[in-house]
């Protein structure tokens, strides 16, 4: 296996530019497919199979991402990029396998969370604030807040681990089908990523700021930012208030609407027209009505 | 100063981007779909952070400054249509809602 792994040295390492053969990209989609397919909510999966299957697709993965910088002298990242992928990875599967929208909810607040930590080792410290800030500390809330106000009536006692759980939390729909083009997706954009990647390598070639120490970026990126926003968007910084504001006076337009019971919405008021009532005549004159199953029925029957 | 391949933070984006497809497409839970959109929008943001990392260009960085205020609006929306659809049918499942398929 590792002799196998040890084909798939970056093929070109001065450049910076990675490959990976397509085979290998393969192999690994068609493993975390049926691993997903495995995880995902029902009720005849087996879930350790699937998370066996995808913890090791995951981990030779990674295992072939870090041999390509392996080779390298230092890399300034260290090994906080792997472990922040890796909780990045792990939460968002766990989302969209929970069966309990709560702990999706919190699981998704992981992935945020590691997914900040990618942005600050890419020195983009103001998105990865923002981004603490207004997913984990707004947007999540907000939907813990609505599966709250949309949960069923809990069993008190049972224990079971489907307990009080809807039908639809249960059983997933479609979960083959979703999971092979899912991963057929997946394995084109690796494909195109790591086999297909020669204009990548122009960004490989120019390492970031090149001029600039560490220190400068992390100063500077901030101050740059509220720069550029200010400097070159400012009619769609403008617009961008003018739309949360539109979106707050909608959503509470519609979460206030008064909804009418489903079990009277239907019912036919006086004016209906029903079909047995109208006699069927001929008066050339009278007009057709649209809508009944009746063809010869006249909307001023003569009688 | 040697950094990693923007190759690893694509790679990264398109696996989070897929996942939330994935989601988007099996759960039947409503609340649980507008979250994997939200999952989706992460692996876009790397992306975007990503290229503006490694061409040095700002553009992308307050892209994702917009992207967040489109999330922000998109998930009140889109909670305040579930409690709406939740208190008239009574169910979170987005099956209920067959016929609007037609």
């Amino acid at each position: 296996m590792l002799g196998f792994l040890s084909t798939l040295q970056p093929a070109d390492a001065g450049t910076g530019l990675y490959l990976i053969a397509p085979t290998v990209i393969l192999i690994l989609c068609v493993a975390g497919g049926v691993g997903t397919f495995l995880l995902l909510p029902g009720r005849k999966q087996s879930p350790r199979l699937g998370a066996l299957l995808l913890i090791i697709a995951g981990l030779i993965f990674g295992l072939i991402l870090f041999r390509t910088v392996v080779g390298q002298a230092s890399s300034d990242t260290g090994p906080y990029f792997w472990i922040f992928s890796a909780i990045a990875v792990v939460g968002a599967i766990r989302v969209i396998t929970h069966s309990r929208p709560v702990y999706s909810a919190l699981y998704f607040v992981l992935t945020v969370f590691a997914t900040a930590g990618l942005f600050i080792l890419m020195y983009a410290e103001f998105i990865a604030a923002a981004l603490v800030l207004i997913y984990a500390g707004a947007i999540l809330i907000t939907y813990v807040f609505v599966i709250m106000l949309a949960a069923s009536a809990q069993t008190v006692g049972d224990r079971s681990p489907l307990a009080g759980l809807a039908e639809c939390d249960i059983q997933s729909r479609e979960p083959f089908t979703a999971a092979c083009v899912g991963f057929a997706l997946m394995g084109v954009l690796l494909f195109v990523i790591f086999d297909k990647a020669e204009r990548l390598a122009q960004f490989n070639f120019t390492p970031p700021a090149a001029g600039l120490s560490a220190d400068e970026l992390v100063h500077g990126s901030t101050q740059s930012i509220g720069q550029y926003l200010f400097q070159n968007q400012m009619v769609n910084f403008e617009l961008a208030g003018l739309i949360l504001t539109v979106s707050m006076v909608g959503a509470i337009v519609i979460a206030r609407r008064k909804v009418a019971d489903i079990n009277q919405r239907f019912e036919p008021s006086i004016e209906t027209i029903s079909a047995n009532a109208t006699p069927v005549n001929d008066d050339p004159r009278s007009i057709p009505v649209y809508g009944t199953t009746n063809p010869k029925q006249k909307s001023f029957p003569q009688t | 100063m040697q950094l990693l391949a923007l190759q690893h933070y694509l790679a990264i984006g398109a696996i989070l981007f897929v996942i939330g497809l994935i989601g988007f497409i099996t759960r039947r839970n409503m609340i649980v779909i507008f979250l994997c959109t939200e999952l989706m929008f992460q692996g876009v943001i790397i992306n975007l952070v990503a290229f503006s990392r490694y061409t040095n260009n700002l553009a992308g960085q307050a892209f994702v400054i917009f992207i967040l205020v489109i999330a922000a609006s998109e998930a009140s929306l889109a909670l305040g249509l579930v409690i709406l659809l939740f208190r008239t049918k009574n169910t979170l499942d987005a099956d209920a809602w067959r016929e609007l398929k037609w």
